[in-house]
């Protein structure tokens, strides 16, 4: 119980402006690499999927990739693919920050995670509606965006919020190539002097407030998209009741 | 300027490899299993527990879900020599991917111990059966067979987690890469032969799972 002690006797020397907005900014910077990784890997995670899915064989070679793509990177330890990333810039000679190197292997990631979930989200429509799109003369993409999307996404989201904050914290990994994120930070104060106790501590607690309030978001939109009726006119068109005499 | 790629070199550490793949596979099963344990306990006590006692498991689950697995084991390597107890990374490391598994597989098995109905149950003891028949041939299998999937899911994920073991120290898969890359500078080429193994070794795995539970369970487990 002594350490608890000399926590309470540091706190103050620990919790100065200059630590916090030290903290602040690696916060932001997890929530920086985090948001664009995310967003770029959904985007090159939605195109594969719907290339999986719409052009049902006719490329072959271009398929085998794909499906290889998403087996293989989502069985690569975020560390590896991490490393894997940082060399390849390395070795390619580009200079680039270690913010672009962090986003991209978040990227990579989060594309090969996002591509699973939509196919589920696609698989669980029948492929029925495709044809009966197309026979009332919808192209392929309206199809895509007006009859399956609509019905799919709900699918999709809640498995994506689940991917979207075990990725945030995956982002803890990032401290290894000496980018400036939370768990980075927390290692440079320990190393300047401050009890582990307190510097993980705290890394422990932003890091649940992060992922806990975004798990609640994410449920929140759940309960009130996915049961919410499929259309504001859907509930006019419900059928009359009869209500016997 | 553009560097050549130089597969050459690796070989000579491939065998290393496969014995850090080894020490992966001992920390991700021993977590795993005590990890199984310790939730199995978590479950039945969100489940049948009083308040205080559910409250704790709820509080428990809830932060180590929400937390990197990685600052986890930081906290424990660290802080824990400030109370006195002392962990070598192996150590610390097995304590904070089991910490961190029975959190998640807690969460996991609730989801079987809530699937029992009391009809069940009640079928049971009319045939006769005793506590123990009843939980060996009626809950029990019927709780594996819903949980099989998900179990083996996140086995395939800790596998995945022992990468993280390689920070601390740990000879694992990744401790090797890094020690083979202090070496002979060949970063590139040493960690994308480190993915490939890792990606046979998941594979393995899954293929294993897929057929224990085939054989055993009768449960289909989707493997690619």
């Amino acid at each position: 119980m002594d350490a608890i002690g000399r926590l309470f006797e540091e706190a103050p020397r620990f919790y100065t402006y200059w630590n916090l907005i030290f903290l602040g900014e690696a916060a932001l910077n997890t929530l920086m690499v985090s948001f664009f990784g995310c967003l770029i890997g959904y985007l090159i995670g939605f195109i594969i999927a719907t290339l999986r899915v719409a052009l049902i064989n006719p490329v072959g070679p271009l398929r085998w990739f794909l499906i290889t793509y998403t087996e293989m990177v989502r069985r690569i330890p975020f560390l590896v693919l991490l490393l894997c990333v940082f060399f390849a810039f390395q070795l390619s000679g580009a200079e680039v920050t270690l913010f672009i190197i962090a986003t991209t292997a978040v990227a990579l990631r989060m594309s090969a995670l996002a591509a699973e979930n939509i196919r589920a989200g696609y698989d669980a429509i029948n492929p029925r509606q495709w044809e009966a799109a197309i026979s009332m003369n919808m192209t392929p993409i309206s199809t895509l965006f007006r009859v399956i999307l609509p019905q799919a996404w709900k699918i999709i989201l809640p498995p994506s919020t689940i991917h979207t904050v075990s990725m945030i914290k995956e982002t803890s990994l990032i401290s290894q190539i000496g980018f400036l994120e939370l768990t980075f930070a927390a290692r440079m104060l320990n190393q300047r002097g401050f009890s582990a106790l307190i510097c993980y501590g705290t890394v422990l607690v932003l890091y649940f407030i992060i992922s806990w309030s975004f798990a609640r978001a994410g449920k929140a939109a759940e309960k009130k998209l996915v049961h919410a009726p499929r259309s504001p006119n859907a509930q006019n068109i419900e059928t009359p009741r009869v209500v016997p005499q | 300027m553009l560097m050549q790629l130089q597969y050459g070199q690796i070989v000579q550490y491939i065998p290393d490899f496969f014995a850090g793949a080894l020490v992966a596979l001992e920390l991700s099963v021993l977590a795993f299993l005590i990890g199984v344990i310790l939730g199995l306990v978590g479950a039945a006590t969100i489940t049948y527990g009083n308040m205080p006692a559910r409250i704790a498991v709820r509080c428990y689950v809830s932060f180590f879900t929400n937390t990197p697995q990685l600052v986890q084991i930081f906290f424990l390597f660290f802080a824990l020599p400030e109370f006195g107890i002392l962990l070598s990374p192996y150590q610390a490391v097995l304590l904070g991917m089991t910490l961190n598994a029975a959190g998640y597989l807690t969460e996991i098995q609730r989801a079987g111990f809530q699937s029992i109905q009391r009809a069940e149950v009640e079928a049971a003891e009319t045939l006769g059966f005793s506590r123990v028949q009843t939980v060996w041939y009626v809950i029990a299998p019927h709780i594996i067979r819903a949980l099989y999937p998900a179990l083996s899911n996140h086995y395939i994920l800790m596998t995945l987690g022992t990468s993280m073991a390689a920070i601390f120290g740990v000879e694992e898969l990744t401790g090797r890469a890094l020690n083979a890359n202090a070496i002979s500078f060949r970063s590139f080429e040493i960690f994308s032969v480190t993915a490939l193994i890792y990606i046979g070794l998941t594979i393995v795995a899954s293929v294993i799972l897929y057929a224990l539970g085939r054989y055993f369970f009768r449960v289909k487990v989707k493997v690619f």
